[in-house]
């Protein structure tokens, strides 16, 4: 039997996932990649909620996140292209002038 | 009916002559005391007028106004007068005395530069005495009493370049602090036993009211603890060690505070606030007891001094005294009397003293004196008369005063009346032995050599107070003061007994004198005579190198373990274990801020868990959870 | 069918998105991400939200994924080396947040047990149901994207205009 209950718990496993790949990666490319599997789980709870309350708020609002977040990928990695031209290397741990 | 504004100006008059001499006058001499001397008689004139005003009617008149300064609940304190005979005649005398010496000093303090200083401090000190003797108050009549110890340090150390005059400003403030002290204890005390249903008061006339109300023990220790006040400003044992020091001032300070008025604050108080000490019979006896013995060591002690002031403050000492006993025996009206004729006497005596220090050029000590009554005939004529008042010799006013005090004690306890007497007799011989030496015989021309010029009389700016105040020392026993300061009270007829014995001891006492002095030998022969007690009494009955000891070996040694203390523990240990603690903090703290945006992320979603974890109470988790971090930051860090 | 579809969705979007956090190959890392999101895709249409699951291949998978792949290939990341930073040890802090992370919802057992007893409505989200309300519900959202996307073009354009103009020496970062 599937329930929302699975649902949800599919959807935090993918976001905790996400959630690793953020935090750990050395490639900022990979972050950006993880930050779109967080926006994924997120999408994937919302939608089960719609289908079980019955109210369809929950898709319109997985339209919104994918728009907003086409949008912030394409910047995202327009800074990380400008990055790349500074520093020659996309390592997280270059980004490191606003130390103490 | 009494007008107020008068009052009001005779109280403040002082203090804006203070205030304008230290603002714009103090470069200028003349206008300094011009200022200093018309605001003294402004004070003088209103208090006449007042006078008159006050005993226009019978029973004589009594005004009180004052503003109310703070109210907080149940703490009132005024600020105001209570104008009665007992204050209009202190008044009186404050600024009678207190003008003509204010005229005197005009000339006294002609050579010195910094005079106009001297004139803004007097004027502080009238006004301060103004308001001792016009306080409705405890709480007024205490800041004013400070502000006279203030005024007295500024004097007492006027010529401040000279260390032995610092260190008797210093020594006359710290013994009148030390007697403060228990004198706020007093009022405070007195005051918290106030209530009688309308509330807490210092007022003096509510306080009338509370006294018969306050257990008999507690006033005992109220009167002590007041009469602490006494014990320091007016000099009793033992307390009385700043006097004599005192008067390393100018002449005219010594005769205005030290003598005729500062001193007789204490007095003043007594006779004014008496009925607290009135039904605590202990505290009397006390306050005798401590008035005899001050009058009568005090008479000892004058006896082997050589400077002519500080005989003269012995003497003040010693009449000081009478005057504490007269009040420990319940006479209060003979104690101010005496305080009255004192002030006439005492302030002429000492004038005359600064007319011959000023004319042999401040010279001080009585051996280098002989025979100035020829060269300073009308100086010597009022010293004269103001010994011969001193002593209580009929007619003069201390005759009348001395007496009714003696009576007095006659009347009531005999110990007391020998020790006085025998005080006068004393009183007597070193008055005159002071007479002798200084005044009397051929002036030798070889004592005045080392000045140069001729030794002539002090000018008339000088003499004319003087002449005042002989006058008033002269009819003081027949102008009826005791009506005019307690007119409740009926007059007491002369005690015949006590009069002659009085004066048969004062005729020998200065018989003794001319005796040993009346040929003028050119030291004194005292010295030979009593031997090693003549050390004793060199040295003052050790009482000051007791409390130098006291100050040296024990305080001292408190004190600097005291401020050890705070230096370590307080300053370095509190406060800068404060400071430390944040700068560390702030150096531990700083290795968050890394830079690296991932670390941020991780921190973030580390307190996402402990928001969550909080929301769902469960606290083991929470404590587990956030210790575990951070030994993993610092493992990191 | 319902649960064998899901569970079979649900393996593939797991093991996809551990693909894309583990992978060495910066390659591997967006090939999986497009697995992932098609698998994602898969669990909408599941959900009967079809309308949403069409988007998501279209504007996903279909432009944002393959943008990604752009700059996968423009940077030539291949050559690059991963050497281990000296900060190495400051990750193992992430891993330990994202795992209390995770059994934090170890906790949540009681509203698990609510969402378990959820009845599952008759909501299809087509095209025609989900524009009937975006069109009338929700019109100023909508019309605010379309402003924020322009907004972020015009970010690109002063960015890449930055970079453009002053050669490698830029402080547009």
């Amino acid at each position: 039997m599937i329930t929302l209950g699975s649902y949800l718990a599919l959807s935090g496993i993918i976001f905790s996932i996400g959630l690793v790949g953020v935090m750990t990666s050395r490639n900022v490319l990979k972050v950006l990649l993880s930050l779109e599997l967080l926006l994924a789980a997120s999408n994937l709870s919302f939608v089960a909620f719609s289908k079980f309350n019955g109210d369809y708020a929950g898709q319109l609002i997985v339209f919104f996140v994918i728009l907003v977040a086409a949008a912030e990928v394409a910047i995202g990695l327009a800074i990380v292209v400008l990055m790349y031209r500074r520093l020659s290397t996309i390592q997280a741990d270059e980004l490191r002038t606003m130390k103490w | 009916m009494v007008d107020a504004c008068l009052v009001w100006t005779a109280f403040f008059a002082p203090l804006i002559a203070c205030v304008l001499i230290t603002l714009f006058f103090l470069k200028c001499k003349t206008s300094s005391s011009l200022i200093a001397i018309a605001g003294i008689v402004i004070s003088f004139i209103c208090s006449c007028i007042v006078f008159t005003q006050i005993f226009q009617n019978d029973p004589p008149a009594q005004l009180q106004q004052s503003l109310t300064w703070i109210h907080i609940d149940d703490l009132t304190i005024n600020f105001g007068f209570l104008m009665n005979p007992l204050a209009i005649m202190m008044l009186l005398i404050v600024t009678g005395v207190g003008s003509a010496i204010f005229i005197y000093s005009r000339g006294y303090m002609e050579e010195d530069p910094s005079s106009p200083r001297f004139f803004a401090f007097l004027s502080l000190f009238a006004f301060s005495m103004i308001g001792i003797v016009l306080s409705n108050n405890f709480i007024q009549l205490f800041i004013f009493w400070e502000l006279v110890g203030l005024s007295s340090y500024l004097l007492i150390g006027f010529w401040y370049h000279k260390p032995s005059a610092a260190d008797a400003g210093v020594k006359a403030f710290m013994v009148n602090r030390l007697s403060d002290f228990g004198f706020l204890t007093g009022i405070i005390l007195l005051w918290s036993l106030s209530d009688i249903g309308q509330g807490r008061s210092f007022q003096f006339t509510d306080l009338v009211s509370v006294v018969p109300h306050i257990a008999p023990h507690m006033l005992t220790i109220v009167a002590l603890l007041l009469f602490c006040g006494v014990i320091g400003k007016s000099a009793q044992v033992p307390l009385h060690v700043w006097l004599i020091d005192a008067m390393e001032g100018p002449t005219p300070v010594s005769a205005l505070i030290h003598a005729a008025t500062m001193v007789a604050a204490g007095i003043y108080l007594l006779a004014r606030t008496f009925f607290i000490f009135e039904p605590s019979a202990t505290a009397l006896t006390f306050i005798a007891f401590t008035g005899a013995i001050t009058s009568l060591m005090a008479a000892i002690l004058a006896v082997a001094e050589n400077d002519i002031k500080r005989i003269l403050a012995y003497s003040t000492l010693s009449q000081l005294g009478l005057m504490v006993m007269a009040l420990g025996l319940g006479g209060p009206m003979q104690g101010m009397y005496h305080l009255t004729t004192h002030a006439f006497f005492k302030a002429l005596l000492f004038l005359g003293a600064g007319s011959v220090i000023y004319a042999l050029h401040h010279e001080q000590d009585i051996w280098k004196m002989q025979g100035l009554w020829k060269k300073m005939p009308i100086t010597g004529t009022t010293f004269c008369i103001g010994t011969l008042a001193l002593c209580g010799i009929f007619p003069l006013s201390g005759f009348w005063s001395k007496d009714t005090i003696l009576a007095l004690a006659f009347e009531n306890n005999t110990v007391l009346y020998l020790i006085a007497a025998l005080a006068s007799g004393l009183t007597a011989f070193y008055m005159g032995r002071l007479f002798f030496v200084v005044f009397w015989g051929e002036s030798s021309d070889a004592h005045h050599q080392g000045h140069g010029h001729e030794v002539h009389e002090s000018p008339a700016v000088m003499t004319c107070p003087l002449i005042f105040l002989s006058i008033l020392s002269a009819i003081g026993g027949f102008i009826g003061i005791p009506h005019f300061l307690f007119p409740q009270e009926a007059p007491e007829g002369l005690n015949i007994t006590v009069a002659v014995i009085s004066s048969i001891v004062a005729l020998l006492g200065l018989g003794f004198a001319f005796n040993i002095y009346g040929k003028r030998p050119s030291s004194d022969p005292l010295a030979a005579k009593l031997g090693g007690f003549y050390i004793v009494l060199k040295n003052k009955f050790y009482f000051d190198i007791i409390y130098g000891w006291y100050v040296d070996c024990f305080q001292q040694t408190v004190a600097e373990y005291l401020e050890r203390v705070e230096k370590e523990f307080i300053v370095r240990l509190c406060v800068g274990g404060i400071t430390n603690l944040t700068r560390n903090a702030g150096k531990a703290f700083r290795y968050l801020q890394n830079g690296l945006v991932q670390f941020y992320a991780s921190i973030f979603i580390l307190g996402v868990v402990l928001l969550f974890l909080f929301l769902m109470k469960s606290f083991a988790l929470i404590i587990a959870l956030s210790v575990l971090p951070l030994f993993l930051f610092l493992w990191l860090a | 069918m319902s649960p064998f579809f899901f569970y079979l969705f649900a393996f593939v979007l797991i093991f996809a998105s551990l693909s894309v956090v583990l992978a060495r190959n910066p390659l591997y890392n967006v090939l999986s991400l497009v697995v992932a999101i098609f698998s994602l895709s898969c669990l909408f249409v599941v959900l009967e939200a079809f309308f949403v699951g069409m988007i998501l291949l279209l504007v996903y998978a279909g432009a944002v994924l393959v943008f990604f792949l752009f700059v996968v290939m423009c940077l030539n990341l291949n050559a690059i080396s991963f050497a281990s930073a000296a900060q190495s040890r400051l990750r193992w802090l992430g891993g330990l947040a994202g795992l209390m992370f995770a059994s934090s919802f170890g906790l949540a057992m009681k509203s698990f047990m609510k969402a378990q007893a959820m009845e599952v409505s008759s909501v299809r989200g087509t095209i025609e149901t989900i524009g009937k309300i975006l069109f009338t519900d929700y019109l100023l959202p909508f019309e605010l994207t379309s402003l924020l996307l322009l907004i972020a073009i015009f970010g690109i354009v002063s960015l890449a205009q930055g970079a453009l103009s002053t050669g490698k020496e830029t402080d547009n970062i």
